[in-house]
């Protein structure tokens, strides 16, 4: 039987999930995939003064809330909440089916661009 | 020591050098890419001989010709010698080969070509592919967020302040939210479950 050797070192503890990296996941999803991006209050944890996150933290959550709603505008992700218990939600993205067609070429885009 | 070599001297050697590599270009019937090679190949082998010239005996223009024929001679034996190692002739891709009607360049596929072998990883069907995935991105991009993208791959951000009439902060807010906008379709970031909580 092989028996593995106790590992000599701390296995890096994962970080809290940035707005470049949600965006990363959106743009690999399929339709369908869900990510759990908060688990609280949202609207609290992010507003300055009544936010119990440290500052640097309670940003970066502003930042992916932000990203959260830019891509739901976009029509890229569902948005959702889960109710947990009192005050306290899972806040899920759900991917959606991406346009497939674009609608123009991208040499068309691109002079269009530059022209305006 | 040898006196250094004056600059009508050096021109002579480069026009020399250039003749010589264009008449050894056409003998071998190489691929164009390779004439700048053989005329620096050329002109080091006759800097590299300089010593031996003697004004005494001879203008320096003769003596380059007689230095380049000697050396093309030899490029020449050496690449002779790397085609029948190689198994004959350069086949044409345009030809169909023995007992076949397609041409060759329609049997070999992307990864056979030269640009594979000297790792080059370009492949005409991801090219289009990736044209297609950048229009479908770009289409879905407000107008002028399309133009900043347009304005980004052409300018400097200095040029694009002092044109668009915006703060060099605001510009850098506008490329960090362009940043988002397109990792959300697929550029620029990649998604690592592992990392994150």
């Amino acid at each position: 039987m092989l028996i593995m050797p106790r590992t000599a070192f701390i296995p890096a503890r994962p970080r809290p999930l940035t707005d470049v990296e949600f965006c990363a996941w959106i743009g690999q999803a399929m339709p369908d995939d869900r990510l759990e991006y908060h688990r609280g209050f949202l609207g609290i944890d992010t507003t300055a003064v009544i936010s119990t996150l440290p500052e640097p933290e309670r940003r970066r959550l502003g930042a992916l809330a932000s990203a959260a709603h830019r891509a739901f505008e976009a029509d890229l992700v569902h948005l959702v909440q889960v109710r947990l218990g009192p005050d306290r939600f899972a806040y899920l993205a759900i991917a959606r089916t991406k346009p497939r067609r674009p609608p123009k070429a991208l040499d068309r885009l691109l002079e269009d661009a530059e022209a305006a | 020591m040898h006196p250094p070599i004056t600059p009508a001297d050096l021109a002579i050697l480069i026009d020399e050098s250039a003749v010589a590599a264009r008449r050894l270009h056409l003998k071998l019937v190489l691929p164009a890419a390779d004439l700048d090679d053989l005329r620096q190949d050329l002109l080091v082998d006759l800097i590299c001989r300089l010593p031996g010239f003697d004004a005494r005996r001879g203008s320096i223009g003769a003596f380059a010709g007689i230095i380049l024929r000697n050396q093309s001679a030899r490029i020449a034996i050496r690449h002779h010698r790397q085609r029948r190692a190689q198994g004959g002739t350069v086949l044409s891709l345009d030809a169909p080969i023995a007992g076949g009607v397609e041409p060759l360049g329609c049997l070999l596929a992307e990864t056979d070509g030269l640009a594979a072998w000297h790792g080059q990883d370009a492949s005409a069907a991801e090219d289009a592919e990736l044209r297609h995935d950048l229009a479908l991105a770009l289409g879905a991009l407000p107008e002028e967020t399309r133009r900043l993208c347009a304005a980004l791959g052409t300018c400097a951000i200095a040029e694009i302040v002092s044109h668009n009439d915006i703060s060099r902060s605001a510009l850098y807010r506008r490329i960090a939210r362009l940043r988002l906008d397109l990792a959300m379709r697929g550029f620029g970031a990649w998604w690592d479950a592992s990392r994150v909580a």
